[in-house]
């Protein structure tokens, strides 16, 4: 699904990813944790297509198509989808004709027909349902005036109506109370299918009580440290990340 | 009537030290002696004195600082008055019902089809012969600031227009098609009178017709009485070739609540003025300003409300869009004279440069000569967010139609208080047609 082999990249002229190696199979859930500014949303943020960083070296495949050719809303429309640590407010764009115009552009992609007005109501309003966010975000701006957590619903109800195959969710996890977390990952988890994958980055331990990851790994100076299974996040939960950090500096 | 009637000869206004006069004010002058003279005679000629010794503005005019006219100065005007080819009427952008208004003429059939009940339309070639007191009154006094240069020239050249009275509150808009047929200079004029408590909605559209250079030079007055409430809208929908300036002026009694939008979606050279006088208690002015340079058009827009009584207040919103190599320019002023305390004003400017070679300039300026009063101004011009941007691209909408969404977004706070029965939609679609990618932006609303 994704094989992303020693990439680096660079922004302002500080290097800040130092040769990435991740392998992603198709059905699998992996957890990408690690310090505050290690590169976790750099890395999402050059796999969805962001020109802003200058990449140095390595490459990325996406179901063997160099991915990193491709500019951003071709990548979404081949499968790819990035949830927003920080959604972009963007008043007076409406949430649902945003919504109606990305599974239209996926769809015309894929020469599939427009989606009908009238079932795509019905699509939403279901989904919608599914993620328990009340029909008022119909009528509203794209995260306008949204709240932390509303704004994290928003990006999994996105997720789920273009249905992708790789979903790059990063902290879709933070600032949401305990029901919104069931919610969330019962959102991921719905998309949870042998032809699909997950990237969660998250800082906490508990969405990996919800959502069991296949692989968990560390992310830390640029590159993956240390990987394993779920059992390196409760690891990392008690001992926080500096043993890794030492135990690779001997 | 005889030439030498007239003082305004080329010879009276270079002895009075203005600057050497271009083709454009020889022509104008040629169409003055070429007029007969009819009621008010006098008050026009001092107004065609007053514009020749003073000349065409140029950029050392405080509010022509922006706008250099040489090119429409090198050109010769011919009078545009009178001669209506039949097939600008024929003009697509035409909604019935409406008032066609030719090269300054209005047409005598839309008119009769037009009436109603607290709704009186009167050509000005009738006014002037029947009560010239009462258009004096709105003709006077003369000014001599520069933004109202051009108006001087329209007191002096105006050949009709219309005088318009509402007494009663109309259901429907009153519609005005202003048409200027080039090769020409036309004038035209239109008066307004709110009597008090009454309510209307009137929408000026000023289309072109032909490819001929053309030069409109329109002039509309309105007076709003004790409580009125007018809605008006004046759309530029000029051809690639089209120069026009624009006066509005707008004078409001106690209580009279004005809306005034100014749209310009055509023309290559576009000058607009609103002087908007608040004189009574209660006087409250909204002022929008939604404008698109497109192409290489130059539209400057002055905007000035005077606040020269207490607890009024005027709000000042603009949008503007620049892309190719145009250029737009606004300017607002708010005056708050000597005792008009508790007076409010905001100004609110946002530009939106759509490319590298386009350019937006903003000044929202405030002149306050009294306590106790609460205004705010704020002016922002920048590109389209590249974070929204983005997120719409990550989303997989294409580049185009994301930037059309996000302007379209930008141009919200304004089309939204634009009232449907106004021709909200046919104004819509318009400006979308200005946008990139609009059939799609269609689609998804
Ligand atoms: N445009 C930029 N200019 C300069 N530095 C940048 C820029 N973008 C990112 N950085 C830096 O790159 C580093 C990595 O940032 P990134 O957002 O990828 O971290 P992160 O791992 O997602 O952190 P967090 O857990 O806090 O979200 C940080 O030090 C950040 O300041
Ligand atoms: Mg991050």
């Amino acid at each position: 699904m994704l094989k992303i082999s020693n990439l680096t990249a660079r922004v302002a002229g500080k290097n800040i990813l130092n040769g990435v190696d991740l392998e992603v199979n198709a059905g699998e859930i992996h957890a990408l944790m690690g310090p505050n500014g290690s590169g976790k949303s750099t890395l999402a943020q050059i796999l969805a297509g962001r020109e802003d960083y200058e990449i140095t070296g390595g490459s990325v495949l996406f179901e063997g198509r160099d991915l990193l050719a491709l500019p951003p809303e071709e990548r979404a429309r081949a499968g790819l989808f990035l949830g927003f640590q920080y959604p972009v407010e963007i008043p007076g764009v409406n949430n649902v004709y945003l919504l109606k115009a990305a599974l239209n552009a996926k769809r015309k992609a894929a020469g599939e027909p427009e989606v009908d007005a009238y079932e795509f109501l019905a699509l939403i309003k279901q989904k919608m349902k599914f993620m328990q966010m009340s029909e008022s975000f119909l009528t509203r701006g794209v995260n306008e005036g949204f709240s932390g957590g509303e704004k994290k619903r928003n990006e999994v109800l996105q997720m789920l109506v273009l249905e992708p195959k790789l979903a790059i969710l990063d902290e879709t996890d933070s600032g949401l109370d305990i029901d919104a977390l069931k919610v969330v990952s019962n959102g991921v988890n719905s998309l949870r299918d042998p032809h699909r994958s997950v990237v969660l980055v998250t800082h906490y331990q508990r969405l990996l009580d919800y959502i069991v990851p296949d692989r968990v790994h560390v992310f830390s100076g640029g590159r993956i440290l240390k990987s394993g299974d779920k059992s390196l996040a409760l690891e990392l939960e008690k001992r926080g990340y500096d043993w890794l950090q030492e135990s690779r500096v001997a | 009537m005889s030439a030498t009637a007239h003082s305004a000869s080329p010879a009276t206004a270079a002895a009075a030290g203005a600057a050497p006069q271009s083709a454009a004010l020889r022509s104008f002058e040629a169409q003055w002696h070429a007029r007969r003279a009819g009621p008010l005679h006098a008050l026009r000629e001092s107004a065609m004195q007053r514009f020749v010794q003073l000349g065409l503005p140029t950029m050392r005019d405080e509010t022509w600082r922006y706008t250099n006219l040489r090119a429409l100065a090198a050109h010769a005007y011919v009078d545009a008055a009178g001669d209506a080819p039949a097939a600008a009427l024929q003009s697509d952008s035409l909604r019935s019902p409406a008032l066609r208004i030719v090269n300054g003429v209005p047409c005598a059939a839309d008119r009769a089809r037009l009436l109603e009940n607290g709704l009186e339309i009167m050509p000005l070639s009738e006014l002037l012969r029947g009560d010239p007191v009462l258009l004096r009154g709105f003709l006077e006094p003369l000014s001599d600031a520069d933004q109202q240069r051009w108006a001087l020239l329209n007191t002096a050249l105006f050949v009709d227009g219309l005088y318009i009275r509402i007494t009663a509150r109309l259901a429907a808009p009153l519609r005005l098609v202003h048409v200027t047929a080039g090769p020409g200079a036309a004038h035209p004029r239109v008066i307004i009178e709110a009597a008090p408590g009454s309510a209307a909605t009137i929408v000026e559209e000023h289309v072109s017709h032909g490819d001929a250079d053309s030069l409109c030079n329109s002039v509309t007055q309105i007076a709003a009485g004790a409580g009125a409430e007018i809605e008006h809208y004046r759309i530029f929908r000029g051809g690639p070739r089209a120069a026009h300036i624009d006066t509005l002026d707008i004078r409001q009694a106690g209580g009279s609540r004005c809306k005034q939008f100014t749209i310009c979606l055509g023309g290559a050279l576009l000058r607009t003025n609103l002087e908007a006088r608040l004189e009574a208690a209660g006087a409250a002015l909204d002022s929008y300003a939604l404008l698109v340079g497109h192409g290489s058009r130059h539209a400057d827009c002055v905007n000035i409300a005077t606040h020269s009584a207490p607890d009024t207040r005027s709000r000042q919103t603009a949008r503007i869009i620049a892309s190719g190599d145009s250029r737009v320019i606004f300017n607002s002023k708010v005056i708050v004279c000597t005792g008009a305390v508790r007076s409010e004003s905001m100004q609110s400017c946002r530009g939106l440069l759509m490319s590298p070679a386009a350019e937006i300039d903003t000044r929202p300026q405030l002149e306050i000569h009294t306590d106790e009063v609460k205004c705010a101004h704020g002016a922002t011009t920048g590109r389209l967010d590249p974070d929204m941007l983005f997120y719409m691209l990550s989303r997989g909408l294409d580049r185009r139609t994301a930037q059309s969404l996000l302007v379209y977004a930008f141009l919200a706070d304004v089309m939204t208080d634009m009232s449907p029965a106004a021709g909200r939609d046919s104004i819509d679609s318009a400006l979308l047609a200005q946008l990139p990618e609009s059939d799609l932006l269609r689609g998804l609303r």
